[in-house]
């Protein structure tokens, strides 16, 4: 295990925040980095699996729905998406 | 327990008695009253490698399907084609329990009767290839023969047809995996009440890519096998097939000398909306106390219980749970037959309820197989991988459904008064 996290570049962050607003039926200023998808944006957890899914599929990567637990912010999002791509 | 033989029915009145006399079903472990018998006390598997779809890209697909129905040996009234997969299993599963209870169709065409008929997907296995084909050749296409027959009405109205009723009243109940159930409590209600004398009530569902999808999207679709309240279990496999209970009044079983099965006690139903898929403890306590005061009985009666038991983290946990609610710290065996079935959606608590039949009727209790180690959140005695030999009096089957539709009934034990 490395401690340096992976890191996305602005181009890839910014995909992953349009997939995330287009689910969660948003506008782009709406979210913040922290700001958390269930508390303030009123996701339910289907909207999260289609979120999961969505990357799985424009990522070209495996999710565990483990990881959902850790994707209730962009912040999170962005952790699990990059460190799904160097595995 | 004489509470059996003289159910209460909460002081409503003087009301028929309701009896199984006939059963019918489609199964992975064996299509007939006697192959299903017989694969429940072996403890049969039905899991295999998916065949009805194309699985490429996901990374594991076993499923509970059967591989040898052939619906032009059970149609006579209809071409294979004015039907769907789900709607041949029904009518096959109809004609099976008429010819098990001792009847002939024009006998069950004399008296008023009902046919309902639950399920989760419908034709959803049609829908499946009308959507492929518009995906692939555009909105246009459209295949009629399969087109026409996907209305979910035809489940039930295909054994009217079949049958050649007329004096019928012919419902499909949509309540998803607790349906089955449903539909054998209308049944009850419909011969208890006086409203008709026989009643062809059950479930039925296909294998279909839409809801192995949505399942394994929701990541509870098993890799293997499913291990209904063990610590490893990792969700459900599809299953496919129907069961039709043939039910009629005491009074007309009686006076034809028919062979009774059980005597379905009563039901409980209870509906709490409270979320699309996670299932409510108290909701489903509230649904086990609801079928016992239907019944007339109390907890202690229950010999043992078919559960629920998808064999999902989420479903056991809060099963068990709202189980212990009800009957305290002793709990009743607790067995799910969905470990050798597989899910059968809309057929799953009508197979469960022909299973309880089945096991008032020989003295056992199906197994919970593919088990290894119980899981200490959902604690049970599941009979694990091999039946036992039972005296039964009262058994209890869970049916419970996203949305939180749930259905419980009661069957207990007929025995000719002395």
């Amino acid at each position: 295990m490395t401690t340096q996290l992976p890191a996305l570049d602005d181009g890839q962050k910014a995909e992953i925040k349009d997939i995330v607003c287009d689910i969660l039926e948003l506008e782009l200023d709406e979210v913040t980095d922290v700001s958390l998808f269930k508390e303030e944006h009123d996701a339910d957890s289907l909207r999260t699996i289609e979120i999961l899914s969505s990357l799985e599929r424009t990522f070209g990567i495996a999710l565990t729905q483990s990881e959902l637990s850790r994707m209730v912010n962009l912040a999170g999002v962005y952790a699990v998406v990059a460190e799904a791509q160097v595995k | 327990m004489s509470g059996a033989a003289t159910p209460g029915r909460g002081g409503r009145g003087a009301r028929h008695r309701v009896v199984v006399t006939g059963l019918g079903v489609v199964t992975s472990i064996g299509t007939g009253v006697d192959a299903f018998a017989a694969g429940l006390r072996a403890g049969r598997s039905g899991a295999k490698p998916i065949g009805a779809f194309d699985t490429t890209g996901f990374a594991h697909s076993n499923a509970c399907e059967i591989t040898d129905f052939d619906p032009a040996a059970w149609l006579t009234a209809q071409s294979p084609d004015d039907l769907g997969r789900a709607a041949q299993f029904a009518v096959a599963a109809a004609r099976m329990a008429v010819a098990d209870a001792g009847l002939t169709a024009q006998q069950v065409r004399d008296v008023r009767s009902l046919v309902s008929v639950g399920t989760t997907d419908g034709e959803s296995r049609d829908l499946d290839h009308l959507t492929a084909l518009q995906v692939a050749e555009g909105e246009d296409a459209l295949d009629e023969v399969a087109a026409r027959r996907v209305w979910p009405g035809r489940l039930s109205a295909g054994i009217v047809r079949e049958l050649g009723l007329e004096d019928v009243e012919t419902v499909t109940v949509p309540t998803a995996c607790a349906a089955g159930n449903y539909a054998v409590g209308y049944g009850y209600d419909a011969i208890s009440s006086g409203d008709v004398e026989m009643a062809l009530c059950g479930g039925a569902d296909a294998l279909c890519r839409k809801t192995f999808t949505g399942f394994y999207r929701l990541g509870t679709i098993a890799p293997d096998v499913c291990r209904p309240f063990d610590a490893d279990r990792q969700g459900i496999l599809t299953g496919e097939g129907s069961g039709i209970l043939l039910m009629e009044s005491l009074e007309s079983a009686l006076a034809r000398g028919a062979r009774i099965y059980a005597e379905v006690l009563g039901y409980g139903l209870s509906c709490d909306a409270s979320h699309p898929v996670a299932p409510d403890r108290d909701s489903i306590a509230r649904c086990i106390t609801a079928a016992h005061r239907n019944a007339g009985i109390e907890a202690t009666d229950v010999d043992f219980i078919s559960a629920h038991g998808t064999g999902t983290r989420a479903n056991d946990v809060t099963e068990v749970g709202a189980i212990r609610q009800v009957f305290g710290d002793t709990l009743p065996r607790t067995v799910s037959i969905k470990s050798m079935i597989g899910h059968t959606m809309g057929a799953a608590s009508a197979l469960a309820s022909a299973a309880c039949a089945l096991a008032l009727r020989d003295g056992f209790i199906p197994p919970t197989i593919n088990h290894r180690s119980t899981d200490p959140e959902c604690a049970v005695d599941c009979v694990p991988n091999e039946a036992v030999e039972a005296e039964l009096r009262v058994v209890q089957n869970n049916g419970l459904a996203f949305g939180g539709n749930n259905a419980v009934l009661v069957l207990g034990k007929w025995e000719q008064a002395a």
